[in-house]
């Protein structure tokens, strides 16, 4: 497949105007700016495009319904709040392509006739927010951001927020409270950003990748774009692969490529030529699968068929080596140190299954922690207020599911099956 | 009309509302920790969890919303076990110290546990820790045991407005704490502490010295602070007030209270308060029988009387007595001893405003009603801050810039700063110049309707200053920009602090007030500093004023009122407070009975005073300390105090209200009681049994208060005019001094020195609270930093403060809600106080007072 979202990034000086304006870059917004912007809301609808941050939400459906809200301002607001371990898929964007999000912004801002944005870029991403307000201030120059846009009388202004440091702000209302200068924690929905975002006006909230989708699609048009990979969620897709692979990386590939094809032919396979134990398929909170399940294509559709979800499309492998206790107690810490505060299953229970997971580890697990801890997770799971409390119990219901027996024999041996074999 | 069924119980609803406001119309009751009527839901607790059909996960009951046909279930296994799994949760960093928490037994978690919770909980780890805070002086906080309810900082950021807590860190480790951490420095409402569900955030003023079910009884009363009259109740544990606490939707203040009500109440049980009689022998005051006093009152009032005439008597009523106590002292002087000379301390600057803004606009122009004010879609606010002169009405106007309304601030905002649309800071004195200049660009915009005549021929006569003049006053730019403001305000309020009648010139400021007022068609408010100030008015504690709002000079009404009681009502109109003190010190005025007042330190020029009062023949006061006046007794009766007594209060929008005895046992005697009977010592044939008697007798004489029963006052329902008979419709005349000239120009390198109406203390009052003592102990001398800059002063540096008549070292404190070239001082303290400093004169239009020779010197004690 031709690459959409990672193109010319091998070239070193791909993130500047000029690099990006000579692969062809910002045709698509002059495209753009002579369409009706209902016509580009259409063309994403029948690309059949769908959000790329986890949900899978229809992103020409979201746009619809913040488009038909008679209130103005409207704000756009790109999610590059990427904090979850094991995805870094946006990485590559913001860092080396970083006017393909720009020009994708732009692109989606005339759409929605939102006259000012926000990318709300991770507080650890410092890179790229040096690259990002460096594309900015090129755009700007060059006229494709600001007042009379390319002459065509749009106006659009567009700045980096960088966070501090929170998960819970690439929820997209925690997002916007943070924006906001408030404490980032999700609000209540409904109302839904579209209609009640960033200082209570429809608001859109896109993830990065979804974002540089667009030129393309306007470029190719929606009908040529839905033909692209899986049918029922096409285009392309990045993977970002770690952890015990020979090529861990970020690859760019068509969404519904399988598991195995990612981890063996892209991936290289196993490291050290090892044994696959377990693949978490979309970033540390979807749910872990067995070696078995590899051959299930990597989208929207086809993982929750087996108990899982595509997420981010992070995916993590782990070898015959890997303690998945070990995996399970760090995810926990993660989710523990992460939690809000905000509602009490996931603020109280976070930390608990990680004080039960923690005594496994080390060796002091007791009898009935296995139940306990799935009570504790089924105890979250469902009853908190935003996600996030979902993910943390995904883990521990799935690491249990699928491996019963590690969790057993370290509570009965005291230590760890892995390290033995 | 949508209908939803709950439990199987079909609920037909008007309108969509909560699945959990659905639920209690039903009568279910659905558990809660978070949600608290009132204010926005939050979503967090998850203990509402509900089943509704055709969603997939369990729902909060508090913030989803009914729609048609919805079915939804709250009682079933799975709802319970998240009950429970919730409440397990909660008591995992909660610690179980129930024993020695003042909450246990209110506690909202210790009894969801009792109901839904687990037995034992299965966490076996260390709970987390955290310091109990003591840094405040009223709030105690300790955060071990906070649920993460957030509804303390919801209610310090909705309600309050205050915006002093915040949730700090994340998750497990999430505390409330005040942004800076360490002290809340905050208003101290402790609206926080009616919120807080366990003991997270408590009063100290009781600590571990009762438990909530030693409150033996509750008496519910109106605060007896300010002019806003919020109902609160009283928790008493034999003769003590335990707490005092507001309720929910009860009294105009639903559910609010400021610290002075809240906090205040301990003044009652100071260790100082008077509890015999004493009497002035050689020069010494000595304890001596109520029957003495009595009699030698009576004595000694007959001998003046005789020698010297009804007239050379006068007396002193309070805003801080019950209408029965004020009504029983105007009846004393007018019907025992045959004298108009009465009058309050409302003369400084309520009464006067009051009766020129009716003599413009008709009888009960400022009877609007406060909870009202929140509704408005803008406010104009001018001569002081309503958020802490009466708090509680500051909240109303904060509500009005939240509910997306405007508010203009005329003078510092103070309390209001974070709520304000324009705001005219300007030099002190230079007031005059912009409320002319708001009239004049406003009248260009706003026609004159012609309903009033008399003040539109004003309103065109009157000079407003050309841009030039102005510009030494105020940019010109700030005037249009408030006027813009001020005129697009459809249903406005105006707000007049008690600062506008205090200067030279007060009934042209006022006038210029009325003139707005009446071209943007707003209601007004005139802000009380006292419970009652009103109600003594209306209680015809006024030289020239009979009971129910009718002038003295009418013969008609003092015929009415003869024929009534039976009682000749002397004819000649009285004297007023400084004609008294002049008379006093003339030698025409030979006795003077003080009721509850200390004139003295509330008054100007404090030697004048005191020789004023030293020259009388006979000095009575009535109060319940050993006051600086009382000192100066020939007599010393001790009164009854606030929570002693029963009777009522007008408030500033003359709501009638309820005053109840919370304590049973008084050091002193009632107000009324007293009067009574020493009129019945002097041979008066009125028969006053009880409070209920003198009130029998109020509505019998005054047309106003006519047959307005207990009952009715009990119910909330007494608002203006009753069912009496207001003398509506009387344009009366009015002058305006000065109308076709500007203010004259003040020295703008001088320094003013003005009073300052601190949010944490009421008069002379409150220095017997400890509990308000412990947030403001000592007087400071605020001033504007640019202000102290130039003088090259730090917080908390020493200064002497000196103006033509008086001479004083004091600490300075830093404040932004001075304005430069301006110190304020309060007048709480005994040693350091603001009157101290200035004298005064009397305005010649309002009869006001006129604080003169304010002008200060500022030097660095080094």
């Amino acid at each position: 497949m031709e690459k959409v979202l990672l193109k010319n990034i091998d070239n070193p000086d791909s993130a500047t105007i000029k690099a990006y304006e000579a692969a062809g870059g910002y045709q698509s917004l002059k495209k753009a700016l002579d369409l009706e912007p209902k016509k580009i809301i259409e063309e994403v609808k029948s690309s059949g495009l769908r959000g790329r941050g986890g949900a899978g939400f229809p992103t020409g459906m979201k746009w619809d319904f913040a488009s038909r809200d008679p209130k103005f301002p409207k704000y756009l607001l790109c999610n590059a709040d990427e904090g979850e371990p094991g995805t870094f898929k946006d990485r590559p964007i913001l860092e080396k392509n970083p006017h393909l999000l720009i020009e994708g912004m732009i692109i989606s801002a005339y759409a929605l006739q939102a006259e000012r944005g926000y990318i709300y870029l991770r507080g650890e991403y410092p890179h790229a927010r040096d690259v990002l307000e460096k594309a900015i201030a090129e755009a700007y120059e060059r006229g494709y951001l600001g007042e009379n846009i390319l002459g065509k009388g749009f106006r659009f202004d567009l700045s980096v927020h960088q966070g501090a440091g929170a998960y819970i702000c690439g929820e997209e209302t925690a997002l916007i409270e943070s924006i906001e200068g408030r404490r980032g924690q999700p609000r209540i929905k409904p109302p839904f950003p579209v209609n009640v975002g960033a200082w209570g006006m429809p608001t859109v909230v896109n993830n990065v990748e979804t974002l540089a989708n667009i030129p393309y699609i306007v470029e190719i048009g929606g009908e040529a774009y839905a033909k692209i990979g899986s049918s029922d969620c096409p285009g392309p897709k990045l993977y970002s692969i770690s952890c015990c692979v020979e090529k861990p990386g970020v690859y760019e590939l068509p969404m519904g490529t399988s598991l195995r094809e990612i981890i063996y032919e892209h991936a290289g396979g196993i490291k050290g030529g090892r044994e696959l134990k377990a693949v978490i398929p979309g970033g540390i909170s979807t749910p872990v699968l067995t070696p078995d399940k590899i051959d299930t294509p990597m989208d929207f559709v086809s993982l929750p068929k087996i108990g899982s979800m595509l997420g981010s499309g992070a995916i993590m492998v782990f070898d015959d080596t890997v303690c998945l206790v070990r995996v399970c107690w760090r995810a926990m810490r993660f989710f523990e140190h992460e939690s809000c505060g905000k509602c009490t299953p996931c603020r109280e229970g976070t930390g608990w299954m990680r004080n039960i997971l923690e005594r496994i580890e080390n060796g002091f697990g007791r009898e009935g922690d296995i139940e306990l801890l799935q009570d504790v997770a089924l105890s979250i799971s469902g009853k908190t207020f935003c996600p996030l409390g979902d993910g943390a119990a995904n883990v521990v219901l799935s690491f249990i599911r699928n491996f019963p027996d590690e969790f057993e024999y370290h509570i009965k041996n005291k230590k760890c099956s892995a390290g033995e074999e | 009309m949508l209908k939803v069924t709950i439990n199987g119980i079909e609920i037909e609803l008007e309108k969509p509302v909560t699945v959990l406001e659905a639920a209690k119309q039903a009568g279910i009751k659905i558990p809660t920790l978070c949600h608290f009527d009132g204010l926005p839901p939050f979503g967090g607790c998850r203990l509402c969890l509900v089943e509704v059909e055709k969603l997939p996960k369990l729902q909060t009951a508090c913030t989803l919303m009914t729609t048609d046909g919805m079915v939804v279930r709250t009682e079933t296994a799975q709802i319970k076990a998240a009950r429970r799994a919730m409440l397990e949760f909660l008591l995992i960093n909660h610690p179980l110290d129930c024993p020695y928490c003042d909450k246990a037994g209110e506690c909202e978690l210790q009894d969801l546990v009792a109901i839904y919770g687990p037995e034992a909980g299965r966490f076996a780890e260390g709970k987390r820790t955290h310091p109990e805070s003591f840094d405040d002086p009223i709030i105690v906080r300790n955060m071990e045991r906070c649920v993460l309810c957030t509804r303390c900082v919801r209610m310090c950021d909705e309600l309050q407005g205050a915006f002093a807590i915040t949730v700090t860190g994340r998750g497990s480790h999430s505390f409330v704490e005040p942004f800076t951490g360490g002290k809340y420095n905050c208003e101290y409402c402790g609206n926080c502490l009616t919120v807080c569900p366990v003991g997270a955030i408590m009063s100290r003023l009781h600590r571990h010295s009762y438990r909530p079910w030693y409150v033996e009884r509750e008496v519910q009363t109106t605060c007896g602070f300010c002019g806003v009259g919020c109902t609160m109740i009283l928790q008493m544990r034999e003769e003590h007030i335990i707490r005092s606490i507001p309720r929910m939707g009860l009294g105009l203040n639903k559910g609010l209270l400021c610290v002075r009500g809240r906090f205040g109440y301990d003044f009652v049980e100071s260790t100082e308060r008077l509890s015999t009689p004493l009497i002035n022998k050689n020069g010494q005051l000595q304890p001596v029988s109520w029957p003495e006093a009595y009699e030698y009152i009576a004595n000694r009032l007959k001998e003046i009387k005789e020698k010297h005439g009804a007239d050379a008597i006068g007396a002193i009523a309070s805003g801080r007595c019950t209408n029965e106590d004020n009504y029983m002292l105007q009846r004393f002087m007018r019907f025992v001893i045959g004298t108009n000379n009465i009058d309050s301390l409302a003369r400084l600057s309520y009464a006067p405003t009051v009766s020129y803004l009716e003599s413009i606009f008709g009888q009960g122009i400022t009877a609007n009603l406060i909870p009202g004010i929140a509704n408005s879609d803008g406010a104009l606010v001018v001569g002081g801050d309503p958020t802490t002169i009466n708090p509680i009405l500051g909240l109303q106007i904060r509500a009005i810039r939240k509910n997306a309304g405007k508010v203009v601030v005329i003078g510092p905002p103070g309390g209001l700063k974070r709520f304000v649309t324009n705001a005219l800071i300007t030099d002190p004195y230079s007031e005059e110049m912009v409320l002319a200049a708001v009239l004049g660009r406003l009248s260009e915009e706003k026609e004159l309707r012609g309903e009033l005549p008399r003040l539109e021929e004003k309103i065109r006569a009157v000079k407003i200053p050309s841009q030039d003049e102005l510009s030494d006053a105020i940019e010109v730019d700030e005037i249009n920009a408030a006027v813009d403001t001020l005129k697009g305000m459809e249903n406005p309020v105006v707000i007049i602090g008690p600062e506008i009648a205090m200067q030279k010139r007060s009934s042209k400021r006022l006038f210029l007030i009325a003139a707005i007022a009446y071209l943007i068609n707003a209601r007004l408010f005139v802000l009380s500093e006292r419970p009652n100030l009103q109600g003594l008015m209306d209680m015809g504690c006024e030289p020239h004023m009979l009971p129910g709002g009718r002038p003295l000079e009418f013969e008609m009404f003092r015929h009415k009122m003869e024929e009534s009681l039976g009682k000749k009502v002397p004819e000649s109109k009285g004297m007023n407070l400084f004609e008294m003190l002049d008379a006093a010190q003339d030698g025409q005025l030979k006795a003077l009975y003080v009721m509850g007042e200390n004139l003295i330190q509330s008054l100007p020029n404090r030697e004048k005073v005191e020789s004023a009062l030293k020259s009388l023949e006979l000095l009575i006061v009535q109060d319940i300390y050993l006051t600086e006046t009382s000192r100066l007794a020939d007599v010393v009766l001790p009164a009854s105090s606030w929570s002693e007594k029963d009777g009522t209060f007008t408030n500033l929008e003359r709501r009638l209200q309820s005053v109840r005895a919370a304590r049973t046992v008084s050091p002193g005697r009632a107000d009324w009681q007293i009067i009574a009977d020493i009129s019945s010592q002097m041979g008066d044939s009125g028969k006053f049994s009880s409070v209920e008697s003198v009130w029998e007798e109020i509505i019998h004489i005054s047309p106003l208060h006519a047959g307005l029963s207990y009952e009715d006052i009990a119910k909330g329902n007494a608002l203006w005019p009753y069912h009496g008979e207001p003398l509506r419709g009387v344009e009366g005349e009015f002058d305006v001094e000065g109308i076709d000239s500007l203010p004259e120009k003040r020295d703008k390198e001088a320094f003013y020195i003005q009073l300052q109406r601190p949010l944490y203390h009421s008069g002379s009052t409150s220095r017997h609270s400890r509990a308000l003592l412990s947030i403001m102990g000592e007087p400071l001398v605020m001033i504007n930093p640019s202000s102290a800059e130039r003088l090259s002063l730090k917080d908390g540096d020493k200064v002497v403060v000196s103006s033509d008549i008086h001479r004083a070292e004091a600490k300075i404190k830093l404040s932004e809600d001075v304005r430069a070239g301006e110190v304020a001082l309060c007048n709480t303290f005994s040693g350091l106080n603001f009157m101290q400093f200035v004298d005064y004169e009397v305005s010649p239009v309002l009869g006001c007072i006129v604080i003169t020779k304010n002008n200060v010197n500022i030097e660095k004690v080094t």
